[in-house]
């Protein structure tokens, strides 16, 4: 009797909540269905002249000076005032860690809550996903009636990387100057060798021994000939030089764009690249550990330290104040670091890549109820002097006009620099400052940088613009690459640094099987897929 | 004789291993002190390893008079005693009911906390979850979700196990209600496990950030391993700097201040163990079970 | 017992568990609608509810992924190695402490010991490579300097998984300590006192008296360990692991992060985290069980 009592009830027990479970697993689930739909954009109901609030992502980079917030702060008051008074829009900053954008992203929309009315994404992968999705409006009319100064500035050829399948479903931001790299080397141990500045890769080579056998540096045996990391800044320079030259059909259907660069990892030469790798590693010209150093830490502590004699980086990197060009001055007071192009291709160029002349995707979720003001907003940027300011700030305090080029101020207040920690960040319609001309651009590139480095970063950026190859533009999303971009850029990685450490006679090997698995794991399905939009683009 | 030399050498042999495993745990935070206390120069150059170099109280004085992270480090440590409490007070009171064997529904409610420790819903509806309560940007998205850990339920389930059942009904036969018995014995004699898991649970809140990329937007509550993460962090998307227009020099933190900054932000709560250690005390069971 | 008197008797215990449960039922069971993702086509716009079924279509693509086999042996052989090194490391430690005379020494330590764990796996990662590296690395440049070739700690299979088990005691093992030294203190001391009457070795009392001490605790931490052997956290095999070593540190928790979240494929991520679930349950409930006929202790 008991025990039939307690069996009962246990099953009573058990039952009862596994039905409140089930219960409130759909009450919560209906509640979130609901809530999504209703209320889409998070935005009030705003009739005309009623003060309306218009939601702009923003980056946060943890960098907040004191006594300011991401929100709040001078440029965050600049837009209220110049733009969001006079229209009776109350601007509001959505904070979005820039680690983890496209994640908190991706919860904000799926969730259908808080979606800013502005979005942005470096991440082509993401825009295109997005917009395969259904989820951005059109904002080709908007542009149209709103936007005829935004429009001038980014120009056509800009707008056009915008596109979805012809549809403008994001706004792409304008870079200011499209080159990258340069290599760099150690002047005074030349010098010290008596050796001339190589100009071809026959030559560096020739270099990079010597380096490694005289040690002109005095470094102990700690000697790094050639520095290098797996960012692609260190390799993309040598890889792309043994790249033979390709026709129209084979750089289209052979490239694979993985993110917002293309990867040369299908094109003839590439082997010889990585065998040209594997034999600088096996003859210890490259720092051993360099497949693992891929925040380049290592790589600036031993340029800074006077260990590397050679390497290629993006153009500027070397000169900001105090960076590594100052630390290894003052580590050794001789040291003299030449930019240089020096990887010569089989026509004797110094082919390179390129940056795509767009930067972000801005985006404007369908379900914003607020395009019209958004659109209005990137416009006021593009107009007057708006952008202008949020780049460059105030004149006197932290800049001076020389030709009408903005020169930075040698001390500014603290005041005026922190004014400035948020300028690129809000400066969203453009990567890079921009005065009207990839020249200017370049010219007001090279006057941020101390006066002592100038003539540097003009030989570098020369360099960085000299022999560069475009990216390949083909038009119409590639879905494979959408999908497989994140694991492919993987797979190369792993290509490179497995490839570069085998020993030489398992070099054919091993770069055979990594490209197997890079086929097989969705660089085959790009190929396919590459290759038969050719064919029908050109059917 | 002989086992004293024996002896002798046991306690020889746990010296030295015990010292030199402290030295190896001890290593990589005077390193980290090392470099919160170095210049930028010798600290890129590789050159600070467990002596600072170019001495600087620079990076100290810099967190210290920044604003920002000393109202954080008052709100982490107001949000781990919020959270700590909360925490331990809905373990312990589901904790007693489970241990006591002659509950019915007991292995179901175990079975129903033992499931969630590998069945959950994911970010999103966890998102839209703590959105719906209208806990989005609030202390409480902070506290609320995270409340019952089962595992350590399943701890404090098996300390209060090993609770002579003898104890409790005695106290039964005397009138006692299960409150009482939970209050006046169950508790005392729980000690140690109480502390260990208050430290869990203290230590889980104050390191975890996760949750607050997703729910806090406001910078008055960002906790200090917010901040500290998205310092660190910075660094690692170098690469992108350029690429995004910015200007390195305005973008990066220096090493030194991110050094000083973990160093400001890990001592708060590395001394939370010493202080308990007093709850550690032996034979409390033993005591109570004599009275 | 009657329903009634068993109710005035234990109606308490009842009340007690309410508010723990309605806790579960709300924020544990409540998302967990979530799970269908793993059967849908997610769309980010239509959210989970809106998205279309696709039945097992996305199970079928993941299981025929080369990637997800070698990140499924990877998981289960670090955990298998971290379960023969890294789980018995804080006994050991704990144990010793315990048997340590010196009370300032032990205190300090107990302190000291569990520094690591509180050390972000970002910064470890930092100083692991500074340590460990082919090139410059501390433990290299000394035994380069005593004539020996370099050791590729990290940038070579079989030297990593030994890396990679070694930082994990040392990250973790003092951590693991203060649960046992909390068992520890329920163990009678006059049982002690009575072994060193009879003249025990330190040895032999360490074996008869305080590892049966630490008995129940040290089963439900095996339990609990067996039930997550098909899950591993995501920062150390991330941090540690390298291009180079790719076919051992490549796990599961990593190929859900490339594979799933990085491309925004949510369905691949619920997939396997959904597969993950499963396991790990038929895993913690073989082992609760038997855990019960061996030993007569379980968690359920």
């Amino acid at each position: 009797m008991n025990r039939q009592h307690t069996h009962n009830k246990r099953r009573m027990s058990s039952k009862a909540l596994v039905s409140a479970v089930v219960l409130s697993t759909l009450f919560v689930s209906a509640c979130s269905s609901n809530n999504g739909q209703s209320n889409p954009g998070g935005a009030a109901e705003g009739g005309n002249g009623e003060r309306v609030t218009l939601k702009i992502e923003v980056f946060d980079r943890g960098n907040t000076p004191t006594g300011m917030t991401i929100q709040d702060n001078y440029m965050t008051r600049y837009v209220q005032e110049s733009f969001g008074d006079p229209n009776n829009i109350d601007v509001e900053f959505v904070p979005v860690p820039r680690s983890e954008e496209i994640e908190k992203l991706n919860v904000l929309m799926s969730s259908g809550s808080n979606v800013p009315d502005i979005v942005f994404t470096y991440d082509p992968n993401t825009f295109n996903r997005y917009a395969s999705q259904g989820g951005l409006t059109d904002v080709g009319p908007l542009l149209d009636e709103h936007a005829p100064n935004l429009k001038a500035f980014l120009g056509d050829d800009v707008l056009e990387y915008g596109k979805f399948e012809g549809t403008q479903f994001s706004i792409p931001a304008k870079r200011s100057n499209t080159g990258k790299y340069s290599s760099f080397i150690r002047q005074d141990w030349l010098d010290a060798l008596g050796m001339p500045v190589p100009t071809t890769t026959d030559e560096l080579y020739e270099t990079l021994k010597a380096f490694k056998e005289q040690d002109p540096g005095q470094t102990g045996g700690q000697v790094i000939p050639f520095g290098m990391t797996i960012a692609s800044a260190q390799y993309e320079t040598m890889l792309w030089s043994f790249i033979e030259p390709l026709s129209d059909e084979e750089r289209f259907t052979l490239t694979q764009q993985l993110g917002s660069n293309d990867y040369p990892t299908l094109l003839p030469g590439f082997k010889e690249g990585l065998a040209f790798m594997n034999k600088l590693y096996n003859e210890g010209l490259i720092s051993k550990d360099f497949g693992l150093d891929e925040d380049k830490k290592k790589f600036y502590e031993d340029i800074s330290s006077g260990k590397t004699g050679f390497f290629s980086e993006d153009d500027v990197n070397l000169y900001y104040e105090n960076g590594t060009y100052d630390i290894l001055k003052a580590n050794e007071a001789n040291a003299n670091v030449l930019p240089i192009d020096v990887f010569t291709n089989s026509e004797g160029k110094y082919v390179k890549p390129k940056y795509a002349p767009n930067g972000m995707y801005i985006m404007i979720p369908k379900s914003s109820q607020r395009s019209v003001e958004a659109m209005k907003y990137l416009e006021w940027m593009a107009s007057d002097d708006h952008l202008f300011h949020i780049q460059n700030g105030v004149e006197g305090e932290n800049f001076t006009l020389e030709d009408g080029i903005p020169v930075a101020l040698e001390n500014p207040s603290q005041e005026a620099i922190d004014r400035m920690f948020i300028s690129g960040d809000m400066a969203i319609i453009s990567n890079g400052k921009q005065l009207g001309s990839e020249e200017d651009n370049m010219k007001a590139r090279k006057l941020q940088f101390p006066t002592r480095y100038q003539e540097d970063v003009a030989l570098a950026q020369e360099i960085a613009n000299r022999d560069t190859v475009e990216m390949v533009v083909t038009g119409r999303p590639i879905e494979a690459q959408t999908k497989y971009a994140t694991t492919l850029q993987d797979k190369f990685n792993e290509l490179i640094v497995k490839s570069t450490m085998a020993s030489p006679d398992q070099f054919d090997t091993v770069f055979e099987n990594m490209l197997n698995d890079y086929m097989t794991n969705g660089g085959q399905a790009i190929l396919d897929e590459r290759t038969q939009l050719y064919a029908e683009l050109n059917g | 004789m002989k086992e004293q030399t024996a002896s002798r050498w046991f306690d020889m042999t746990t010296v030295i291993i015990l010292t030199v495993t402290t030295l190896l745990c001890l290593a990589p935070f005077v390193h980290l002190i090392a470099i919160s206390l170095s210049s930028a120069g010798p600290i890129t150059s590789g050159k600070v390893s467990l002596i600072p170099v170019d001495f600087t109280m620079e990076a100290y004085a810099k967190v210290f008079s920044d604003a920002s992270m000393i109202r954080s480090m008052f709100f982490t440590i107001a949000l781990t005693l919020l959270f700590t409490v909360m925490c331990m007070l809905m373990t312990i009171i589901l904790g007693y009911p489970l241990s006591r064997k002659k509950l019915k529904g007991r292995k179901t409610m175990m079975l129903i906390v033992v499931i969630t420790m590998f069945f959950s819903g994911g970010i999103i509806p966890e998102y839209i979850l703590v959105r719906n309560l209208g806990m989005l940007d609030s202390i409480w998205a902070l506290v609320l979700p995270g409340l019952i850990n089962p595992f350590y339920l399943i701890i404090m389930v098996s300390f209060f196990n090993n609770i002579p059942e003898s104890l409790e009904e005695s106290a039964e036969i005397d009138g006692s209600s299960h409150f009482r018995t939970l209050i006046s014995i169950m508790l005392p004699l729980s000690l140690p496990v109480l502390a260990t898991l208050s430290l869990f649970y203290a230590v889980g809140r104050w390191n975890g950030f996760q949750d607050t990329l997703m729910y806090i937007t406001s910078p008055e509550l960002y906790p200090l391993q917010l901040k500290l993460y998205q310092m660190v962090q910075n660094s690692m998307i170098t690469d992108l700097l350029k690429n995004e227009g910015g200007q390195r020099n305005m973008l990066l933190v220096p090493e030194s201040l991110k050094a000083a900054s973990v160093i400001f932000a890990t001592v708060p709560i590395l001394l939370v163990y010493p202080w308990l250690q007093r709850f550690f005390v032996n034979g409390v069971m033993l005591g109570a079970v004599k009275g | 017992m009657s329903f009634k008197s068993y109710f005035t008797r234990y109606w308490q215990l009842y009340a007690l568990v309410v508010l723990p449960l309605a806790y579960f039922l709300i924020f544990r069971y409540g998302p967990m609608y979530g799970i269908q993702i793993a059967f849908k086509d997610f769309n980010f716009f239509q959210g989970i509810l809106g998205s279309q079924w696709i039945g097992f279509d996305a199970f079928r693509e993941v299981f025929g992924m080369r990637d997800f086999y070698l990140a499924l042996r990877n998981t289960l052989m670090l955990n298998f190695l971290d379960l023969l090194v890294s789980f018995p490391a804080p006994l050991i430690l704990a144990i010793l402490l315990y048997e340590m005379k010196i009370v300032w020494f032990k205190r300090l330590s107990q302190t000291v010991l569990y520094i690591p764990h509180f050390i972000s796996w970002v910064i470890i990662g930092g100083i692991v490579y500074q340590v460990f590296g082919t090139q410059s690395g501390m433990i290299n440049n000394l035994i380069t300097s005593i004539g020996f070739e370099a050791i590729p700690f990290l940038t070579s299979k079989n030297e990593w998984l030994v890396t990679y088990l070694l930082v994990g005691v040392w990250q973790s093992a003092g951590w693991g300590t203060i649960i046992y030294l909390a068992a520890l203190t329920g163990i009678n001391k006059e049982l002690f006192e009575a072994a060193s009457i009879d003249g025990a070795g330190r040895l032999k009392r360490i074996w008869h008296i305080t590892l049966p001490g630490l008995k129940s605790t040290i089963v439900i931490l095996l339990i609990i360990n067996l039930g997550n052997m098909i899950s591993i956290g995501f920062d150390r095999p991330y941090v540690i692991g390298n291009l180079a070593v790719r076919e051992y540190s490549d796990v599961l928790s990593t190929f859900v992060y490339r594979v799933g979240l990085q491309s925004g494929q949510y369905t691949m991520a619920t997939v396997v985290g959904l597969f993950q679930a499963v396991v790990g349950m038929i895993f913690v409930l073989g082992a609760n069980y038997t855990s019960k006929k061996l030993t007569d202790e379980s968690i359920l």
